[in-house]
């Protein structure tokens, strides 16, 4: 059975890329557009990793992740987080709150993406 | 017998007659005040020996001659109608004339002389020589005229000063810097109005205290320490109270004639530059985080387009595609410049600095050179000492950066064939690390400009079109934020050599 992996990101063209580079690695992706939506889906859908964007509207990738850890269920789903900066202080923060791995976007291309997925879970 | 009786008194008469006379005469020969007797119609009849001095005539040649020919004409006339009709004249100011025409200023003194038969036969007139008298008169009145003239000008010379003052006064009080001035014992002697306002105290408190009781005042403590109580020279000192007013304070030594007379402060407002240069750092800094969403977008996208994820693509479409990717990443490399510089600018540049061998750092920015190394046809040699270098204590991303800027121009700017050279010395008290090339060179009259925001040496421009001007502006606030040093010998068309220290014990305040 395919992993599920839930992308929360609000930029339409790298939601895009990601989900045929993810689907390509036969993963299986669902989408949320801002944080409320991705905490909403991933109660809903269980997903076997997240994918997290820092900077959305209604409720940033920080924020979703405090709500994560409320949550004993969601605080055991991985996460890697896809930020826009890569500020040191943002990093730092992201790691503190639980994150597995990140990865800053001007920085890295697709494929690390998928790499550093499968380090996490595998194919 | 009875005319011998009279005949003798008669001879005691003549006898007395002339001893009178002689006493007389003795009289008015001894008498220091000169004397004469003019008769009725202005002839003198006689003259005494002080006379003689003062007129400088012989008796001989005063008796027989006309008053007025001695006298000024008109005063001795209306003296000799004063004393006819008075019969006498006491102290008055007339002038003789002396042999040698010289004019003397007098008191003259008059009396009648009349007959035994009570007619007038002339008068006697008697003086003393007031030129000495006149002379000090003169003098003092001279003496008087000059000091009247020096307290004029005494008075003009304050008046002067007064304005002077005055002016001097209304240049600080009106000044739109906060001024402080103190003597030389460093006690207050003045406070503008402007640096009441700045720091919010009254002149009238605190003007005339010593510094060491006005640190005593909280607001002025802050202000104080900046300089010390010693006033030390600063220049340009950022001193904020609050957020809405940043001042730079600035201490001059008041110099007179080469002899220290005090210290001036002065308080200048910045505040609207302040506020503007963090208006601007940030406007760079948002434009720069939106940027780079749309670039990570056509990045993703032309990755995949190359790595064929969206389709098969052709060769020429492939080349095309890898140099408008390149074009993408030197576009990601200049907003992260520009990111780097707004961070630097705001002051929040070094990040979790931590103990770490340098070498590895350097070893791991030479490795991502190396094919470009030997594209390029460069000579490399990388001399590092034989025993470990102590740790230090460093932003290790930063230091990257660093390293990478310095080893970057230099393989960027040496033509093929030429050499790059690495180095890593360990001197007393710091790691030294220098990068020397055989390149291009940086123009003599460009060179104090090297570690300025955007500058890019003029051959370097001519040589390649590619370069954002702040690499070295980056590395230099990088080295100086690790407080170590940096500098760079360099000759056009033949060698450049940069070098920079990290100090082993680093403390690294003020991160």
């Amino acid at each position: 059975m395919a992993k599920k992996i839930l992308l929360v990101e609000d930029e339409k063209i790298m939601i895009d890329l990601l989900q045929k580079k993810l689907i390509q690695e036969d993963y299986e992706v669902s989408v949320a557009r801002d944080g409320e939506e991705g905490l909403r889906m991933m109660r809903e859908t269980k997903p076997d990793l997240i994918l997290l964007d820092i900077v959305m509207p209604k409720m940033g990738g920080f924020e979703v992740m405090e709500e994560m850890n409320k949550d004993p269920e969601l605080k055991r789903i991985p996460v890697i987080i896809i930020s826009n900066s890569g500020q040191p202080v943002e990093l730092d923060r992201a790691i503190k709150l639980g994150a597995k791995d990140w990865l800053i976007k001007t920085e890295f291309d697709p494929q690390e993406v998928i790499d550093k997925v499968i380090k996490q879970i595998g194919k | 017998m009875k005319e011998n009786k009279g005949e003798k008194k008669i001879s005691i008469l003549l006898e007395d007659l002339n001893s009178l006379e002689s006493y007389a005469r003795d009289l008015f020969s001894f008498l220091p005040l000169p004397v004469c007797l003019v008769s009725s119609i202005g002839i003198i009849l006689e003259a005494n020996p002080a006379f003689e001095r003062i007129s400088g005539y012989k008796i001989e040649e005063i008796i027989g001659k006309p008053i007025e020919s001695i006298f000024d004409k008109g005063e001795i006339e209306e003296l000799s109608r004063a004393t006819f009709e008075k019969g006498f004249v006491e102290g008055k100011e007339i002038n003789i004339f002396t042999k040698e025409k010289k004019k003397i200023p007098i008191s003259a003194s008059t009396t009648l002389r009349k007959s035994e038969e009570g007619e007038i036969i002339g008068y006697f007139i008697g003086f003393f020589d007031f030129t000495d008298i006149k002379k000090t008169e003169r003098e003092l009145g001279n003496a008087q005229t000059a000091l009247l003239n020096m307290l004029e000008d005494t008075e003009k010379e304050r008046e002067k000063a007064e304005e002077e003052k005055n002016k001097t006064l209304a240049i600080i009080t009106n000044f739109t810097d906060g001024l402080f001035v103190f003597d030389k014992e460093n006690n207050l002697l003045l406070i503008n109005p402007q640096a009441e306002d700045f720091l919010k105290v009254k002149a009238e408190k605190i003007v005339s205290r010593p510094i060491s009781e006005l640190s005593k005042i909280p607001v002025l403590k802050l202000l104080i320490n900046l300089f010390g109580k010693r006033i030390k020279k600063i220049f340009r000192k950022e001193f904020s109270l609050n957020e809405n007013l940043v001042l730079e304070v600035t201490t001059v030594p008041l110099i007179r004639e080469r002899k220290k007379v005090g210290n001036l402060v002065t308080l200048h407002d910045i505040t609207r530059e302040k506020m503007i240069e963090r208006m601007k750092t940030e406007f760079v800094s948002i434009s720069a985080h939106q940027l780079r969403t749309p670039l990570s977008a056509i990045k993703w996208t032309l990755r995949m387009l190359l790595d064929g994820d969206l389709g098969k693509i052709t060769k020429e479409q492939q080349d095309f595609i890898r140099k408008t990717y390149k074009s993408n990443e030197r576009m990601i490399k200049l907003i992260n410049d520009l990111l780097n510089v707004t961070r630097i600018e705001e002051g929040r540049y070094l990040y979790n600095p931590i103990f770490t061998d340098i070498e590895s750092i350097v070893q791991s920015v030479i490795n991502s050179y190396k094919d470009e190394i030997k594209n390029k046809g460069l000579k490399f040699e990388f001399k590092k000492p034989k025993k470990k270098l102590p740790k230090v204590r460093v932003d290790i991303e930063k230091i990257e950066l660093a390293i990478q800027n310095i080893l970057d121009n230099a393989v960027r700017y040496t033509l093929p064939g030429g050499k790059v050279t690495v180095s890593l010395k360990h001197g007393k008290k710091e790691i030294e690390f220098s990068v020397k090339d055989t390149g291009i060179g940086i123009p003599k009259d460009q060179q104090n400009r090297v570690f300025t925001k955007f500058f890019r040496g003029a051959n370097a421009i001519r040589m390649e079109t590619e370069g954002t001007g702040l690499g070295l502006f980056i590395t230099k606030n990088i080295i100086e934020a690790h407080k170590g040093r940096i500098w760079f010998k360099s000759k056009e068309r033949e060698e450049t050599t940069f070098h920079f220290t990290l100090p082993v014990k680093n403390s690294l305040k003020n991160f």
